[in-house]
């Protein structure tokens, strides 16, 4: 990640202050003179950007920072804009940040942004305040391209997280799901709040289970072909698919291994559904599951090092885990009789699955170790297919309500849900980048 | 692969056994459509698929091949269907250069991705029947469809009925 940050930088960012650079090189690096309690959260006062940016308006710029800060579960955001702007009006009219001005708002944290444009490049410059304790906590100066100036934005967000909280943000990560909007079912990506979606498959038939490979280049998926299925790989810049299996029966569920040197997946070629690992291309299939049960949905583990998976072994479909090298098989669940659709969360101690709950499908997570289980969601519409934020504290699934399927994000420490995808066509099966 | 086939072979061996012991193996030489071995008892691993090819498979004409069906969430063969799978058994003998895809097919109900299992299931157990008949299990290819190609889209009994099906295209 600290890779791909410093490319989407380029050079003008390692221009940024001394100050700035001192700040990064210390780690943990979180800043703030509040001590919060588990679930508490920041109030953070974000001004109108100042400046003009050409297609970027700083209105936008704003409010797409307030919603990514509203976003990460970690900050509140001072409502009251004409008070904000009155502060910032002050700020900027003394030369001073009016620190006792902004505490008087409720506010925590400020942040505050200049926006110009300078040759080809959309130049933001932000500085971020610890208003209690009377301080910069950062500033930083961001160039890009004009068109890319909401991904800028979530790059100032993601910096914001982590200086304050010492987490990863998720402001710049994508979703990949399946929508059937063309008439067909295909595979698209967006950004992680729904905006940018891009169509990736051209099949014109089924295709199913998107799945991101390791280096985020690429999504493995199932589609239909020559009276079988297939599993292939989609190059997500040149759209190139390349073929990974066609073997006889299922080729369904490729889940891509951390490293992503690995597939596991459900093949049905000996009689049997049942889990295989495969190399990346794949090749070299290594049967990992026997028995005449139902063996399926493979997800691996965060260390690479187990899969969870669902059998109907019991007589329902059930969550277990195994080695990733085959054996070691437990039952994670044991509530209610159709448990499926596990996606390990990234921390590695929970795995999130879709549970029928009185007869409507709702997404819970089950301990690793304690196997204690809780039902995140409720109420009517069946919720399938959750898969896990890298941040470990948000999940994407689709809602089946009204004839209609789309996707929501729903943070499991307040339980809120933020609903990412409308309008024609049902969005569904979504895969987090990771 | 060595793994597989050494236990393939056990298998094998196990049922042959078994079989001979019980003594329907004669029986089901004699008179193998009308005194079928207990196919449900079959293991899936004990036929594993052949490869795929290039096999262009259509709408079969009508008669013969009726789609069959399935209680939800389940895969076992009924008893009301078992004639249907011994009319297809019998035409398949008479016509041996056919081949044919099996579908298996789900109703909405389940959760889409384990719907996809489930009906290769059914196309399994289909196969598995037919091949308890006589078939020549090469002659057998399996596709799941899960719940995305429904007959019926209505979102009541009757629709999830029709929909959690095994259907039967053949070889051109």
């Amino acid at each position: 990640m600290a890779g791909a940050l410093r490319r989407a930088l380029g050079a003008a960012a390692f221009m940024a202050l001394t100050l700035v650079a001192a700040t990064q090189a210390a780690a943990p690096e979180v800043h703030l003179s509040i001590t919060k309690g588990f679930g508490e959260k920041v109030t953070i006062a974000v001004p109108l950007f100042r400046g003009t940016a050409g297609a970027a308006a700083p209105a936008d710029m704003r409010s797409v920072l307030s919603s990514d800060l509203r976003y990460s579960g970690y900050f509140n955001v001072v409502e009251n804009l004409a008070f904000v702007d009155d502060v910032e009006a002050d700020d900027r009219r003394t030369g001073r940040v009016q620190f006792r001005e902004w505490l008087a708002l409720g506010a925590e944290v400020l942040v505050r942004g200049d926006v110009a444009v300078r040759g080809e490049d959309l130049v933001l410059e932000a500085q971020v305040f610890d208003l209690g304790a009377g301080r910069s906590i950062f500033s930083r100066r961001y160039a890009s391209q004009p068109a890319q100036w909401r991904a800028t934005v979530h790059e100032l967000a993601d910096d914001i997280v982590r200086h304050l909280t010492g987490e990863r943000g998720i402001a710049r990560t994508k979703i990949a799901f399946v929508s059937n909007v063309t008439g067909t079912k295909e595979i698209y990506v967006m950004d992680y709040d729904g905006e940018n979606g891009r169509r990736l498959t051209k099949d014109g038939l089924a295709a199913l289970y998107p799945s991101w490979f390791g280096d985020n280049s690429a999504v493995a998926y199932t589609r239909f072909r020559n009276s079988g299925q297939e599993g292939v790989a989609i190059d997500v810049r040149t759209g190139v698919v390349r073929r990974l299996t066609s073997f006889p029966g299922l080729n369904a569920f490729i889940s891509v291994s951390p490293k992503g040197n690995e597939l596991a997946m459900t093949l049905s070629r000996d009689g049997n559904p049942e889990i295989y690992r495969l190399r990346s291309d794949g090749s070299e299939p290594r049967r990992l599951t026997y028995g005449s049960s139902t063996e399926s949905s493979p997800c691996w583990s965060p260390d690479g090092r187990r899969l969870a998976f669902v059998s109907d072994r019991s007589g329902s479909p059930q969550i277990y885990v195994m080695s990733a090298a085959g054996g070691s098989e437990e039952r994670l669940t044991y509530q209610g009789s159709y448990n499926t659709s596990p996606s390990w969360s990234p921390k590695g101690d929970l795995i999130a699955y879709t549970a029928r709950v009185e007869g409507v499908y709702q997404i819970c997570t089950v301990d690793v170790d304690t196997k204690k289980v809780v039902q995140l969601t409720t109420g009517a519409g069946n919720k399938e297919d959750p898969s896990w934020a890298p941040d470990g504290r948000h999940i994407v699934y689709s809602v089946r309500s009204k004839g209609k399927t789309d996707l929501y994000v729903l943070d499991i420490h307040d339980l809120t849900q933020v609903r990412l995808t409308s309008g024609a066509g049902d969005h569904e099966s979504p895969a987090w980048l990771h | 692969m060595r793994r597989d086939s050494r236990q393939f072979l056990v298998l094998v061996l196990v049922i042959a056994a078994a079989v001979a012991l019980s003594g329907c193996g004669k029986k089901r030489v004699a008179e193998p459509v009308a005194q079928p071995m207990d196919t449900q008892a079959l293991r899936g691993d004990d036929l594993p698929l052949t490869d795929r090819d290039e096999t262009i498979y259509v709408e079969p004409g009508a008669g013969v091949f009726e789609n069959i069906h399935f209680e939800f969430d389940k895969y076992r063969i009924r008893s009301e269907d078992e004639p249907i799978l011994q009319r297809i058994a019998r035409w398949l003998k008479e016509n041996e250069s056919i081949r044919v895809l099996i579908e298996g097919h789900c109703d909405e109900r389940g959760t889409n991705e384990y719907n996809m299992a489930l009906g290769e299931q059914r196309a399994l157990a289909a196969r598995r029947y037919l091949v308890g008949l006589g078939v020549s299990s090469d002659r057998l290819v399996t596709i799941s469809y899960g719940e995305e190609r429904p007959l019926d889209r209505a979102s009541n009994e009757d629709a999830w009925a029709r929909n959690r099906r095994a259907q039967f295209s053949v070889s051109q």
